[in-house]
């Protein structure tokens, strides 16, 4: 394979929390005087990503996400450590590299609120110095993969935000980047919307072959969309690999649903190895660990005190094996949590697992 | 030369980038024209109630009322201009609390050009229009002697003390990437060396007339050149060459004003999302 297109090195990034003050004496005196806390948003962040990938930060609120992909555009400027984006250094050679990035934030928009969508593309064409031949068959493969013809004249402070972010996206691609940032490019959209962002970013990191990293906090995105994602939290990477292996790694315990056939469990019914989440009439649900027992041994045992309609297993969800990974880290993070004032997510523990071979990264944390 | 046809490509992406916020100023129409005609009555008032006042006594300070006049028109439409341009530049604080900043670091133009392209202020013609109104009064009250360096040297006067205020508004953005609370401060320097600017700066006690002479010096690119303009003696006895001073003033506050920014941007700590 080529060279990877993002390489991250150490990538660490501290803030100075500096004392409030009040009125303006005190606030030259906050010139004078950088007294404060530090806080380090990113501390220490290796990974590298390939061309053609597309791949989630995941974290929690403050976790560092957008830090460390306003450091991999060159909007901020590392504390310690390097970086390469398509062979360039982003804060270094900044201008440059905004030619072949596309950066896409859910919460602001890039578009001009009082101009019609379509001025705010036109615009671009001229910030990114597009050729007038690519921009037209750029903005008619956009004006139709999102749909944009029915409020192109619209001004942009009229938009939904459904609208508003199909605007954005065709913004962001419109000067062809073969990276595509996205920092919660899904957030406060309903679920038609947030399809049609997923189906959109699937589509151009399939047929044009663009780079997509983003973050997100809603793990529908990832489990629709990617094959691997990188947890983060505290500034420091949990985790860095294929959703499958992390659903293997950690997703150990599955659900197990069954229908009985007449009536409702009036009785429990047999747990070798398992427990009862909950029965509703006819149907119940065994939480049951693969590695103690076989679904098929569960489901006989069901069936042998009962007679059942039907059977189903539910994998866990990503959200959960999430938590229990952010879990891992609260215990070494609290010295940093002390200082940074930051209070511990919900805690947990990890089932103690043999490793495998070719295993996913998962990060020790060090102190 | 790769260089300077960068930077045309640059200016003429600024240009559309300017059209368009103008565009987008043009959608308010009314808020526009009230604007406009808001600040021209306001300082139309401002500057008769000191024509008023020169009914009581003939001079101030040995400056005769339309050499007050001329000093007012030339802060004010200097200043005016200076505020259109740099719209962008007195209002930066919003763009850094409201994490807009971010955007202008992702576009491949110059940060500098492009917060003057994205924040021109048409609005702000009123103080453009009312400095050329009282320039006019000035020019028909005082018979000033054209000779040819007077009349290259005039415009050349204007543009300088335009540079220095759209050096000093930028050197108050630059502040914003350390604090955003003391803009207010700067605002002393720049709305308040506008406003006293107008008047022959020795007429002021000393601490006051020493800084808006010698440290933030718009005083001096006023008063000075106005000296030379009008054929005034000087009280305060300045060296002659301070009345030629002005665009070496206004050159030099851009240049630090540019590297205050470069330092600035390396320490833009954005916002959370």
């Amino acid at each position: 394979m080529a060279a990877p297109l993002i390489v991250a090195r150490d990538l660490s990034k501290t803030f100075l929390v500096a004392r409030r003050r009040g009125g303006a004496l005190g606030a030259l005196r906050g010139l004078v005087d950088r007294g404060g806390t530090e806080v380090h948003a990113v501390a220490g962040v290796s990974f590298g990503v390939g061309r053609g990938e597309l791949l989630a930060f995941v974290g929690p609120n403050g976790a560092g996400k957008s830090t460390t992909i306003k450091m991999l555009t060159g909007i901020l400027v590392p504390s310690a450590g390097e970086a390469t984006v398509d062979g360039l250094v982003p804060w270094k050679q900044r201008k440059r590299l905004a030619r072949r990035i596309g950066v896409v934030f859910g919460q602001r928009t890039q578009l001009w609120w009082d101009l019609p969508l379509i001025e705010s593309l036109e615009l671009l064409r001229h910030v990114y110095r597009v050729p007038a031949d690519r921009f037209r068959s750029n903005l008619a493969a956009m004006r139709e993969l999102l749909a944009l013809d029915p409020f192109l004249a619209t001004p942009v402070r009229q938009l939904s935000l459904g609208q508003r972010m199909r605007g954005d996206l065709a913004a962001a691609v419109l000067h062809d980047p073969p990276l595509l940032y996205l920092d919660e490019p899904t957030i406060g959209l309903d679920l038609v919307a947030k399809a049609r962002v997923r189906e959109f970013l699937a589509e151009i990191n399939r047929d044009r072959g663009v780079t997509v990293l983003l973050t997100t906090h809603d793990l529908a995105d990832v489990e629709a969309l990617c094959r691997r994602m990188i947890v983060i939290d505290r500034g420091r990477l949990l985790y860095d690999g294929a959703i499958d292996d992390l659903r293997r790694r950690y997703g150990t315990h599955r659900t197990l649903v069954v229908d009985r056939d007449g009536g409702a469990w009036d009785v429990a019914p047999p747990l070798p190895g398992a427990e009862l989440v909950k029965t509703e009439g006819p149907r119940a649900w065994l939480r049951f660990d693969r590695q103690k027992v076989s679904a098929a041994d569960l489901i006989a045992a069901v069936a042998a005190g009962a007679p059942l309609r039907d059977v189903a297993i539910e994998e866990p969800a990503i959200e959960e094996i999430v938590r229990r990974i952010y879990g891992e880290g609260t215990g070494a993070a609290v010295a940093e949590d002390a200082r940074s004032g930051r209070t511990a997510s919900s805690g947990g523990t990890l089932p103690a697992d043999e490793p495998d071979r070719d295993a996913p990264r998962i990060i020790p944390r060090s102190p | 030369m790769g260089r300077v046809s960068e930077l045309m490509d640059e200016l003429t992406v600024c240009g559309h980038l300017a059209a368009a916020r103008v565009r987008s100023e043009m959608q308010y129409r009314l808020s526009f024209a009230l604007q406009i005609v808001g600040t021209f009555g306001f300082y139309t008032i401002y500057f008769l109630s000191i024509f008023i006042l020169f009914g009581h006594f003939e001079t101030m300070g040995g400056w005769r009322v339309g050499e007050i006049a001329f000093l007012f028109g030339l802060a004010g439409l200097s200043f005016g201009i200076a505020h259109m341009v740099a719209g962008g530049f007195a209002s930066f604080s919003d763009l850094i609390v409201r994490g807009e900043f971010d955007r202008v670091l992702l576009r491949p133009v110059g940060a500098i050009l492009q917060v003057i392209a994205t924040g021109v202020q048409l609005r702000n013609l009123g103080d453009v229009l009312q400095g050329m109104v009282v320039l006019g009064v000035a020019l028909r009250l005082v018979a000033i002697d054209w000779t040819l360096g007077r009349l290259l040297y005039f415009p050349v006067v204007v543009l300088s003390i335009a540079l220095l205020f759209v050096s000093l508004f930028a050197l108050q953005a630059t502040l914003c990437f350390w604090t955003t609370e003391a803009t207010e401060v700067a605002n002393a320097f720049t709305y308040g060396g506008r406003d006293l600017a107008r008047y022959p700066i020795h007429i002021f006690d000393g601490w006051l007339r020493r800084l808006f002479l010698f440290v933030i010096p718009v005083g001096l690119v006023v008063y000075a050149p106005s000296l030379y303009l009008l054929d005034k003696t000087d009280p305060l006895d300045l060296p002659t060459w301070t009345r030629f001073v002005a665009p070496v003033a206004g050159l030099a506050f851009a240049l630090l004003a540019g590297a205050a920014w470069r330092l600035g941007v390396r320490h833009y700590r954005s916002t959370g999302t």
